[in-house]
């Protein structure tokens, strides 16, 4: 056992972790964080993307003490005062959500390439997403709403 | 007719709940005081088997092992009810399950699904299905591995071929392929008074409601199945996987009882689309019109049935595509092996046919000298048109727009001879 | 070298148990206090959009808005069974027994309406009114729906196994590396019978998917099961499609009204994918001349049949 602090969605938490926990134990089963699902579990399907320091990270691949001072966003806290974010509508509006098991991942992805490239090529969308899989959409409306989000956001 | 909302692009009513991931899929599902279950599944594609628990069930923190001997209709599928909830005497695939682990947490069940003894004492098994149909092959259920067999016979498969200008054969093979759907299984259990509530993620939960009372031997009104989000199916979560072993734990223990599989453990335990040996002879007179088209289409079912009847049918029914052809012989199989057990699969069967009929196809417009959209046009369904089992085409049958709208997008040059 | 090619593949899909099963489909319709109007069925959203689909055939009968329906599905104590969501049977059958259940609640609806103000027309009924002003009373409607088939004769396989078929065209370009065997599709057209398009957003949704499905089918999927054990059983050795795998489809909806289905509607779900693998197998031959009779067509299938190609020409 061991305590760390860490930031999640703004808040501060410190908590008891085990040696073993992975950061997706402890954002599911500690903090109720359902949001990022497991898929895999080895990195390979980006469900448990969130996004640690500006960075997307697969949560099943990094251990929970790595967390320890970091400041993690995930699914749960993009939302601002109950208003949706420009990703997330985007989403909505374009068609891209089908079963919904990877859209968390998948929004917190395509958010961490439009911090860093505000206006992405179709061809940098599926880059940005390709650690990213989706069974059901054949990504090409995930790309479209990535696209919208893109201009969402510039007019924000 | 003037319509309102059909036709709209509505937006999906569940993908509110999605973008900000509140809805709730099995996994993120916990109920206090729940109890964790884990699966122990053989490790051999054919064996007899003798399982000791002692060990495993003495371990401080687990709740109880769950084998053959807990469940009170061992017997189970969708159609032939060839699976065992836990087998008993023997494995017929390797992901069979065993023995079902009970405990406080996941490690101890992890722990103590390595404590449980399984001798195994291993039979001699068959993984190719044309091997399987013979009289002396290693059987797994019963006196043939010949699950079904469809006729189909239109006309005069002889004459037709006689009569065509050009015949072209061929043989295609197809893998087992998985699902994927993205959320591996997982449910839990509880019980509301006596009645005993499964919450998963299923494709049909009035015929798992069903599964699980005949398992358990309760009436049908004492099982309830709720179903969360559903992470993708594609036809993967036709068949039961975990649900009659949780609803069969939290009833003898009394207790909530939640199991979620990993990646690894998904792939080995829900249904593969067949493989398939699909040999096709086609012949077409020398404007390109279809005169005979002979199949012989073997589908490996793996260890049980499932859907295997329907799928080798609806492969049969399928083997023509979506041609007007006069003089038809198919003969689908559907066979036992010691393989992954073969189930539904987006397609059902009729998915695996046109990797054969679509390249006879263009085997036929390359040897007559006709393009791929003609010959196609030539041949093609219309309304009034009669299919290889006879029935008549009566409404809506637009593949003529079809094939012509991709062929204009596409560019391709067709070079018109007898359309 | 890189060489092009083009290939189509066109398929039919009889939708529906089939063969003479039984084949039903329940629904119950029920106006709530607050004059909207709930639906119970149990037929599963397993991410194809049967929860919105099958809400605006509600909606469409009733003449309410989508935001009016409140659809129920997940509870078996509450429910009817709908059969299950596969064989592409929801939006035709479950949308047919949603139909008749709003229809007859409609029927109803305008009974006691009729009776107790005189209001003839369906547009003159207020839903929240007809509500309040009959608290004490449940109005609801039950539809159910049996698909047509029958069984077919044991020696001929002669019958009428399904109804209705949907149809399904793919059209692809590919270009083929022969240095390394790597099929890439450059260019790929869909055209989908659906009947009627009850939401085209939601079909091309379909579509898409069943593209991706497909040409992963066709070029990546294996299990390698050797002696009954699956090899690839891990998302590292058992390849689906990336973003980068997967190019923008063009996708065409044909609509051609099908008699028997809710609004002309048939379903789709199977077919979007059926059609994707046989156009890339003729459009690899196309480009190479080779015939890939063997899925998945990977690049070391396809470097093996070039060199067999050579060694036939020496």
């Amino acid at each position: 056992m061991k305590e760390i602090k860490l930031k999640v969605n703004h808040k501060d938490y410190h908590v008891a972790i085990e040696e073993d926990m992975r950061l997706l134990d402890l954002l599911r089963n500690r903090l109720n964080l359902t949001g990022t699902k497991e898929g895999c579990g080895e990195g390979e399907c980006g469900a448990c993307t969130v996004i640690m320091d500006g960075i997307t990270v697969n949560s099943c691949m990094v251990m929970a003490f790595q967390a320890e001072n970091r400041e993690i966003f995930t699914i749960e806290g993009l939302e601002k005062g109950g208003r949706l974010d420009p990703i997330q509508q985007a989403f909505l509006d374009e068609g891209a959500v089908q079963c919904g098991f990877c859209t968390p991942g998948m929004v917190l992805s395509a958010k961490a390439l439009l911090d860093k490239n505000p206006k992405p090529t179709r061809e940098e969308i599926r880059e940005g997403i390709s650690g990213n899989l989706c069974r059901c959409t054949g990504y090409n409306k995930i790309v479209d709403a990535i696209e919208k989000a893109s201009e969402y956001r510039k007019e924000e | 007719m003037k319509l309102h909302v059909v036709g709209q692009n509505n937006m999906r009513v569940d993908a509110a709940a999605k973008v900000t991931g509140k809805a709730l899929y099995p996994e993120d599902v916990s109920l206090e005081g729940m109890f964790i279950g884990k699966t122990l599944r053989s490790h051999k594609p054919h064996a007899c088997i003798t399982i000791d628990t002692s060990r495993a069930e003495a371990m401080e923190g687990v709740v109880k092992v769950l084998t053959y001997k807990d469940v009170p209709h061992n017997h189970y599928g969708v159609l032939m009810k060839d699976h065992e909830v836990f087998c008993s005497e023997k494995v017929r695939r390797i992901g069979d399950p065993i023995a079902f682990v009970v405990a406080v947490d996941e490690e101890v069940a992890s722990k103590a699904l390595a404590k449980i003894k399984v001798e195994y004492r291993e039979l001699k098994a068959v993984f190719d299905p044309e091997v399987a149909m013979h009289q002396d092959a290693p059987k797994l259920h019963g006196e043939s591995n010949i699950v079904y067999h469809y006729k189909l016979r239109q006309g005069d498969i002889e004459k037709g071929l006689e009569e065509s200008a050009v015949v072209v054969e061929n043989t295609y093979v197809t893998p087992m392929v998985d699902h994927v759907f993205l959320q591996p299984e997982a449910g839990v259990a509880h019980m509301e008074k006596d009645t005993i509530v499964v919450t998963t993620a299923t494709q049909y939960p009035h015929f798992d409601q069903l599964e699980i009372a005949e398992a358990l031997e309760v009436e049908k009104e004492k099982v309830k199945v709720i179903n969360a989000a559903v992470g993708g199916a594609f036809g993967g979560r036709e068949d039961i996987t975990l649900q009659i072993h949780l609803a069969l734990a939290t009833k003898l223990t009394g207790k909530p009882v939640k199991a979620v599989y990993s990646r690894e453990e998904s792939f080995i335990a829900h249904a593969k689309r067949h493989a398939m040996v699909m040999t096709y002879k086609t012949g077409a007179d020398e404007e390109g019109k279809l005169k005979a088209m002979e199949a012989r289409i073997i589908g490996d079912t793996g260890a049980y049935a499932s859907w295997a009847i329907n799928i080798m049918r609806k492969a049969g029914v399928h083997a023509t595509g979506p041609y007007e052809i006069p003089n038809v012989k198919v003969d689908s199989y559907a066979v036992y092996t010691n393989n992954p057990f073969g189930g539904a699969m987006r397609g059902f069967g009729a998915t695996q046919p046109p990797i054969a009929h679509e390249q006879q196809m263009d085997m036929l417009a390359e040897a007559l000298n006709i393009d791929p959209i003609s010959i196609r046009l030539t041949n093609a369904f219309k309304i009034g048109s009669k299919t290889a089992t006879g029935q008549i085409l009566k409404d809506s049958v637009p593949l003529r727009q079809c094939i012509e709208a991709v062929a204009e997008k596409l560019g391709f040059s067709v070079v018109s001879r007898g359309v | 070298m890189k060489k092009r090619g083009k290939g189509i593949g066109s398929i039919f899909y009889g939708t529906g148990y089939g063969n003479g099963f039984p084949d039903v489909s329940r629904s119950v319709a029920v106006l709530r206090k607050d004059g909207k109007v709930k639906i119970y069925t149990g037929a599963t959203e397993v991410g194809q959009g049967s929860k919105t689909v099958l809400s605006q055939i509600a909606a469409e009968t009733l003449g309410i808005s989508i935001e009016d329906v409140i659809f129920i599905c997940e509870d078996t104590s509450i429910t009817p069974d709908a059969g299950t969501a596969a064989a592409s049977r929801q939006t035709y059958n479950t949308g047919n027994a949603i139909k008749k259940s709003c229809e007859e609640l409609k029927r109803k609806i305008i009974d006691v309406t009729v009776k107790a103000s005189g209001a003839d027309a369906w547009e003159e009924i207020n839903l929240r009114d007809v509500a309040l002003n009959h608290k004490g009373q449940i109005l609801k409607g039950e539809g159910e729906f049996i698909a047509e088939t029958t069984e077919m004769k044991d020696e001929t396989g002669q019958g009428n196994p399904y109804w209705p078929y949907t149809f399904n065209v793919y059209g692809v370009e590919v270009e083929v590396d022969t240095t390394n065997g790597v099929v890439e599709v450059i260019k790929a057209v869909c055209a989908q019978d659906v009947g009627r398009a009850i939401n085209p957003k939601l079909i091309e949704g379909q579509m898409d998917g069943g593209f991706a499905m497909g040409l992963s089918y066709a070029l990546f999927e294996d299990l390698n099961i050797k002696n009954g054990e699956i090899k690839h059983n891990k998302l590292t050795n058992y390849l689906i499609p990336t973003a980068m795998d997967v190019p923008d489809l063009e996708k065409i909806i044909v609509e051609d009204p099908e008699a028997t289905g809710p609004y002309g509607a048939k379903g789709i779900g199977e077919p979007v994918m059926i059609g994707v693998a046989p156009a890339i197998l003729n459009a690899i031959y196309d480009a190479i001349g080779v015939r890939i009779t063997e899925l998945p067509a990977t690049p070391n299938k396809i470097l093996l049949a070039l060199k067999k190609k050579r060694e036939v020409a020496l």
